[in-house]
């Protein structure tokens, strides 16, 4: 991820109020991990495997935190369990950021598959998402992926493409 | 000993702790034991350590208390990595280990026979580990723990068996409103967002 776009994600997550994110990396996302880290305006917190960070942001929204989560589309799917349980059952937002691996643009035939799930999994489990590339359109999508999560008391996502991951 | 003799025990010393509890028995014996808008009965099986953690980060002044599981806490081993590393002084993740699926019929887990759940929370990075195997160590244990400003990990070794307590009425969405709506008060702090009014913008043109 080129640092330009790492900086406009976080700029925007904070203006958006996110104050707490749970990341697991990945190499498209090592830019924006670390400037994760080293905010001072944002509790990052490293988990192990994503569908423990569904669980620690729900509890986090609930000691009124504004959660958000980044993470690629392998881990998205990971978490479809927690996010039905933990979030959409009781109704908890949480924004996520997911790496779209395997979508236009991807070179690595591992992660073909990956990628034409990932889309068809949010709509079957009811979450709204927006695809995004281009460093203009981040802002405007972050606020708004923001703006539905708390309003309709459910996680929202963007998908990141590879323009905005490489 | 048993889980419910350990939460009957702890019940009186609690105050505004907060509780996540886990999918099973524990959360209609915890009902049972203490109603309180404070509890959060978690429906998920595996994130209630989790969910704690993020509750106890997001409230660093508050005690937060977990009623965990030796079946949910082995879908979730990279929880303790993180919690250790996280280190929540006002956490304490009590495991009533078990031994077996009690909910699912009572099928073995691996605590029955090879694991060590404590070992593996040492080994996480926590460093206050009680192990305890009767109600008046876990009394003692759990006590310890909630006068201490520092993390704390307690393996009860439980038998198999529920008390004997109604099931309690938790739908889920209804015991986030409450919980959420509870934090809000004694926090002074929203949550829950106020959709604006467009009557009065109306009424200006």
């Amino acid at each position: 991820m080129q640092p330009k776009i790492a900086t406009e994600i976080v700029n925007s997550l904070k203006e958006a109020g996110i104050d707490f994110v749970a990341s697991l990396t990945e190499a498209n996302l090592h830019e924006l991990v670390m400037l994760l880290e080293k905010d001072p305006g944002i509790r990052h917190v490293p988990v192990t495997r994503e569908e423990e960070g569904v669980g620690i942001c729900a509890g986090a929204y609930l000691g009124g935190k504004r959660p958000a989560m980044v993470m690629m589309n392998a881990g998205f799917l990971l978490s479809t369990n927690a996010l039905a349980t933990a979030c959409i059952q009781p109704g908890i937002p949480i924004l996520m950021l997911i790496g779209h691996s395997g979508g236009f643009g991807e070179e690595n035939p591992s992660h073909a598959t990956l990628g034409m799930i990932t889309e068809p999994v949010l709509q079957a489990i009811h979450i709204v998402y927006e695809k995004v590339g281009r460093l203009e359109d981040i802002r405007p999508t972050i606020l708004e992926a923001q703006t539905l999560a708390r309003s309709s008391r459910r996680p929202t996502a963007i998908l990141l493409n590879k323009e905005a991951l490489r | 000993m048993k889980r419910f003799d350990c939460l009957k025990a702890i019940a009186p010393h609690f105050q505004d702790e907060l509780v996540v509890t886990n999918l099973g028995g524990v959360r209609h014996e915890w009902y049972a034991a203490r109603t309180h808008p404070g509890n959060y009965h978690l429906q998920n099986l595996g994130l209630t350590s989790s969910v704690g953690l993020g509750l106890a980060l997001a409230l660093p002044h508050r005690k937060v208390v977990v009623f965990d599981g030796d079946g949910s806490l082995l879908l979730n081993l990279g929880s303790l990595a993180t919690i250790a590393n996280q280190h929540p002084g006002n956490l304490i993740h009590v495991v009533f280990d078990n031994s077996c699926y009690e909910s699912s019929r009572g099928a073995p887990t691996a605590t029955a026979r090879s694991t060590d759940l404590a070992a593996i929370a040492r080994g996480a990075g926590f460093a206050n580990v009680i192990f305890t195997q009767n109600v008046k160590e876990f009394e003692a244990g759990f006590l310890q723990a909630l006068k201490s400003s520092d993390l704390h990990f307690i393996l009860a070794k439980v038998e198999p068996g529920a008390g004997k307590v109604p099931p309690a009425p938790l739908d889920s969405t209804e015991n986030k409103y409450s919980f959420v709506r509870y934090i809000e008060k004694t926090e002074k702090i929203e949550i829950l967002v106020s959709p604006p009014s467009r009557a009065s913008e109306i009424q200006e043109k």
